[in-house]
């Protein structure tokens, strides 16, 4: 073969190698329509909340400002959040925006990225409905992220089966004693309905202010211990000698099918599906006392946002009476504006129903109760 | 330049970009982990130290995941190899439709996305489900739980795992010499005799590879355990995951990663064995 024919082969490798890198280095550049800017929403968490903006949020978003269109990522059970918080980190530390417009996460993520400075912080300059919202609950976060819809976890019961469902956490425990099999909870580390159950009876024995606050020693944990035992000792009555399953949905399936009469069930799934007809129509919902954790869901915009202007006027949009409406009829969520804000036939409608609820432990207690609960309850 | 120079080049052109991968992505990760895992925590003193492997080893839950991964694997393995081999000689010696009916049937786990074969096998298997039914109707009652526990894990990865070994094993098996074979029936061999001394010895390189690969890839395997498996114990790609974004500890996680690894790289070791023999042999 001539000699030429050789060299010019390896000029063509190596261009095409160069070629290969830069475009590596490049990313995928999407071509953009003119004038329509493109919003990347993270979004974590079960398949209701993915419904939630894909079918309802987006649409009416999108219509009101047609100047943007939405790409969302859904993060089932928030599996995959490691990466996109590594993802906006090290676009934060290397001064670069990043993909990422708006994310709705755990807890554990708002707090570690609120150290390193990660979040845009709210205010009526920015967001002008964040006037709205109930003060102590953006306080709670120091404005870092949007509590834009509630819900709390309650006990959802099969009133064909139980005619006095218990008022209070030791009614509770005393029924699921009786009832063996009758009763179960999702694994913490796949849903917050177990961890609520778990953090209830570790509540049972110590305060929850104590653990909500944002002090952090682990030499506290040992007040856990009456309630380790007390889960440990509920095992053997628990659905299939002790089975938890696997994320908030798997349970809400077990009633459905009447393989469980009692169970800890998120409100706004519970309602949800129970108004679709997914539960048996003698299903009922209660909140005990002292009432099982409940939570606003946030979202956060990471400071180093590539379309801020678009993710704050979403944010905007999301406190408008139109999308609280929304998180009520979809999801049956409570909203995350102040009740008094809401329309009239709303406030009536949840009048019963939208109590107070227990406070999360802090992101790095429940990261700890999570892991014990393994240890301790069905590990040890 | 001479000629073998300038096709040496050719050659690394060529091998770059896979080699760039393989360095920024695995490479460097694994060995940033590694030294991570070693590096002394905040105020200790300089050097390196093993305290969080005798940490993370120290905690009972973690014991029992390794043992219980390695237990879970070594058992699909068995029960893939038992069930594979039957089938890799059936196909190879066996003329005709059925054989190649089954040549086809075989491989549709291989299409089918482990996700959705995970739940088919939950649905299959769970109380109520067909199994339980089928157990029912024959007059068997009670029965030990088929899912979310070891059984469920095994029986989803020989499933998911079974087309891949019997691909190999058949490809090590095709390799083999029709004569090498007609001569032993010539002088005498039955049947047993011929697998035992000539097509098993000449096929163990190959089924070398095929366990070596399938240890390795059940004993990463998440999906499965995750869906199928139960609250414990857990395998380690579950476990690992949930110390890493629910129990936010992440260098137990690294650790476990580590340790994980180390397991693996023992196998791997017969695997890279037997792949350079067979480059010698050939």
């Amino acid at each position: 073969m001539d000699r030429s024919v050789r060299r010019r082969r390896v000029v063509i490798a190596s261009v095409m190698v160069v070629a290969v890198c830069l475009v590596g280095l490049q990313g995928a550049n999407p071509a953009r329509a003119a004038g329509v800017v493109t919003l990347n929403l993270y979004i974590g968490g079960d398949t209701n909340i993915f419904d939630l903006w894909k079918k309802a949020f987006l649409p009416a978003f999108t219509k009101r400002y047609p100047q943007y269109k939405a790409n969302m990522v859904e993060l089932l059970h928030d599996n995959g959040s490691e990466g996109i918080y590594a993802k906006i980190l090290a676009a934060k530390r290397t001064g670069r925006t990043v993909d990422v417009d708006l994310w709705e996460t755990t807890p554990g993520f708002l707090d570690q990225g609120i150290a390193e400075g990660l979040w845009v912080k709210l205010s009526p300059k920015l967001v002008s409905n964040v006037t709205k919202v109930p003060a102590p609950t953006l306080e709670a976060v120091d404005y870092y992220g949007l509590p834009y819809r509630g819900s709390s976890v309650v006990i959802g019961y099969n009133s064909q089966f139980i005619k006095n469902p218990p008022q209070t956490f030791d009614d509770l425990v005393a029924w699921i004693k009786a009832n063996p099999g009758k009763f179960t909870y999702c694994d913490p580390n796949t849903c917050g309905s177990g961890t609520a159950f778990v953090t209830a009876a570790i509540y049972r024995y110590t305060s929850a202010e104590k653990f909500a606050a944002k002090a952090y020693d682990t030499k506290d944990e040992a007040a856990w211990a009456p309630g380790w035992k007390l889960l440990k000792e509920l095992q053997p009555a628990m659905y299939n000698n002790g089975f938890h399953p696997n994320g908030n949905v798997a349970v809400l399936q077990l009633l459905a099918q009447q393989n469980i009469w009692m169970a800890s069930v998120w409100s706004d799934m519970g309602l949800d599906w129970y108004s679709r007809g997914q539960l048996p129509k003698t299903m009922r919902f209660i909140q005990i006392t002292p009432p099982l954790m409940g939570d606003d869901s946030r979202v956060m915009v990471p400071a180093g946002s590539a379309h801020l202007e678009g993710a704050l006027t979403l944010l905007n949009w999301l406190l408008t009476p139109e999308a609280q409406t929304m998180v009520i009829d979809v999801v049956a969520g409570y909203p995350g504006i102040d009740w008094k804000y809401m329309p009239e036939s709303v406030r009536q409608k949840f009048i019963d129903v939208a109590k107070a609820f227990a406070p999360w432990p802090n992101p790095k207690y429940l990261a700890d109760i999570k892991r014990l609960w393994h240890e301790q309850v069905v590990g040890g | 330049m001479t000629e073998s120079r300038r096709q040496g080049a050719l050659g690394l052109a060529l091998v770059l970009p896979p080699l760039c991968l393989l360095f920024f992505l695995v490479v460097v990760p694994a060995v940033t982990a590694v030294v991570e895992t070693l590096a002394p925590g905040p105020g200790g003193s300089a050097g390196l130290t093993v305290a969080r492997y005798a940490e993370v080893l120290s905690a009972k839950v973690i014991r029992t995941d390794i043992a219980f991964s390695v237990v879970v694997t070594l058992i699909s393995v068995a029960a893939v190899f038992v069930l594979g081999y039957p089938l890799a000689l059936y196909l190879r010696f066996s003329p005709g439709r059925l054989a190649s009916l089954l040549a086809v049937v075989f491989t549709i786990p291989l299409f089918v996305p482990v996700v959705i074969a995970s739940f088919a096998m939950i649905t299959f298997l769970v109380n109520h489900g067909l199994v339980s039914t089928v157990l029912y109707r024959l007059g068997i009652e009670t029965f030990p739980p088929l899912v979310y526990n070891a059984t469920g894990i095994v029986l989803t990865e020989v499933w998911a795992s079974l087309p891949f070994a019997v691909l190999i094993l058949g490809a090590g098996l095709q390799a083999i010499d029709d004569s090498l074979i007609d001569s032993a029936r010539d002088v005498g061999a039955g049947r047993v005799r011929t697998f035992a001394t000539i097509i098993l010895p000449l096929n163990a390189i190959p089924t070398r590879i095929t366990l070596t690969l399938l240890f390795i890839s059940v004993f990463g395997s998440f999906t499965i355990p995750y869906l199928v498996g139960g609250n414990a114990p857990q395998m380690l790609g579950v476990t690992m995951t949930n110390y890493l974004t629910q129990y936010l500890r992440r260098t137990d996680a690294v650790t476990m990663a580590v340790l994980a690894f180390v397991i693996a790289a023992a196998v791997g070791v017969v695997y890279v064995a037997s792949v350079s023999r067979r480059e010698r042999d050939v």
